[in-house]
């Protein structure tokens, strides 16, 4: 395994903000991996962990409609914080 | 609901190897820009310590593109050369070198060069710390995505009906662009299509759109577009057709 999953950081992280309910959302490199992390997450916190079976193209591709499914708590691996581009930089010489 | 972000960082050492200084001193290339993606972004340090000692006067040259979070750090959608915030350094630079592995995310400078002709583009390195190896990507590789827009784009200006795009992805949503796009077509019939995510498949029943423009992920419009039996463009590149058919040297 050449990437950190953090998992550590993640458990912490769900103790903290009490989610009961956590979703994981993996770019395709890496949901070979889903089971050691739900296994893992599971057994460190209270909490029931299910995966996203969908696409995780990057941090702009957030699942939307978890709220209603009383998901606490959505962790995405691979990426950082994204900024989402204002119009006036979506391109060049555009206003 | 909370979101966490993991980056999932590359967590052995990065060790760039003489095949990539050799390159750098046979072409002469003395100020590089210096990508990685998130997983190896942390490195970048390392990296620029190892090219001290390999040749101080190298210049090693480090930017935060419009929507990343860290300096360096390189997204595929990054792929408009104003998103790379490179300013007036264009002409001062040699070449770039991008740390990491795989051609997603490199290929955003090959794209973001798409209107340079072959004496202002700037060769992209790849160093792939995993492999331990090195590959690049030239003025060439634009070729067949490039031709491809350039059609398509051909088709755009000759066409009456437009399927316009927009999906509901939080770091996308750009529904309001319609208006945009109207505005530098009034002529044409624009019918507006809203998803949560794009495949070629849900296009194909839409028989009546003669070009689709997309307001989602900009790699949909290059790379995507090029293994497409429909046509799609940008819609960054369809509000500037005429300006960017000039400039397509291929």
């Amino acid at each position: 395994m050449n990437y950190d999953l953090e998992l550590d950081k993640v458990s912490k992280y769900v103790k903290e903000k009490e989610a009961k309910l956590v979703c994981i959302q993996l770019p395709d490199g890496l949901k070979q991996y889903s089971k050691s992390i739900v296994d893992e997450l599971e057994e460190k916190t209270n909490s029931k962990v299910i995966i996203w079976l969908g696409e995780c193209f990057g941090a702009c591709d957030i699942p939307l409609g978890l709220d209603q499914m009383k998901i606490d708590l959505l962790v995405q691996w691979g990426h950082n914080l994204f900024h989402k581009a204002e119009w006036s930089k979506l391109g060049d010489g555009l206003e | 609901m909370k979101v966490l972000t993991i980056d999932a960082s590359y967590n052995k050492e990065v060790n760039l190897n003489d095949e990539l200084f050799n390159y750098l001193k046979q072409n002469n290339y003395k100020k590089i820009v210096l990508f990685a993606s998130v997983q190896f972004v942390n490195h970048l340090d390392s990296v620029k310590t190892q090219f001290k000692t390999f040749d101080n006067n190298i210049k090693i040259i480090t930017i935060k593109p419009s929507r990343t979070h860290k300096e360096g750090q390189l997204l595929g959608c990054d792929l408009y050369e104003n998103n790379l915030n490179l300013n007036n350094e264009w002409n001062e630079i040699d070449c770039f070198l991008y740390i990491g592995d795989g051609l997603f995310h490199p290929k955003a400078l090959l794209f973001a060069q798409k209107e340079k002709d072959k004496n202002e583009f700037k060769e992209i390195l790849m160093f792939d710390p995993i492999a331990n190896k090195l590959s690049s990507l030239k003025h060439e590789d634009n070729e067949k995505v490039m031709k491809r827009l350039k059609g398509n784009l051909m088709k755009l200006l000759a066409s009456d009906t437009i399927g316009f795009i927009a999906t509901i992805k939080p770091g996308q949503s750009f529904l309001y662009l319609e208006k945009k796009l109207k505005e530098k077509y009034p002529n044409k019939k624009i019918y507006v299509f809203l998803t949560d995510n794009i495949t070629e498949n849900i296009l194909e029943p839409y028989t009546f759109i003669d070009v689709w423009v997309n307001s989602a992920c900009p790699r949909l419009g290059f790379d995507d577009a090029e293994h497409m039996r429909v046509s799609m463009i940008n819609i960054v590149d369809a509000l500037r057709a005429e300006e960017v058919l000039t400039k397509l040297d291929f």
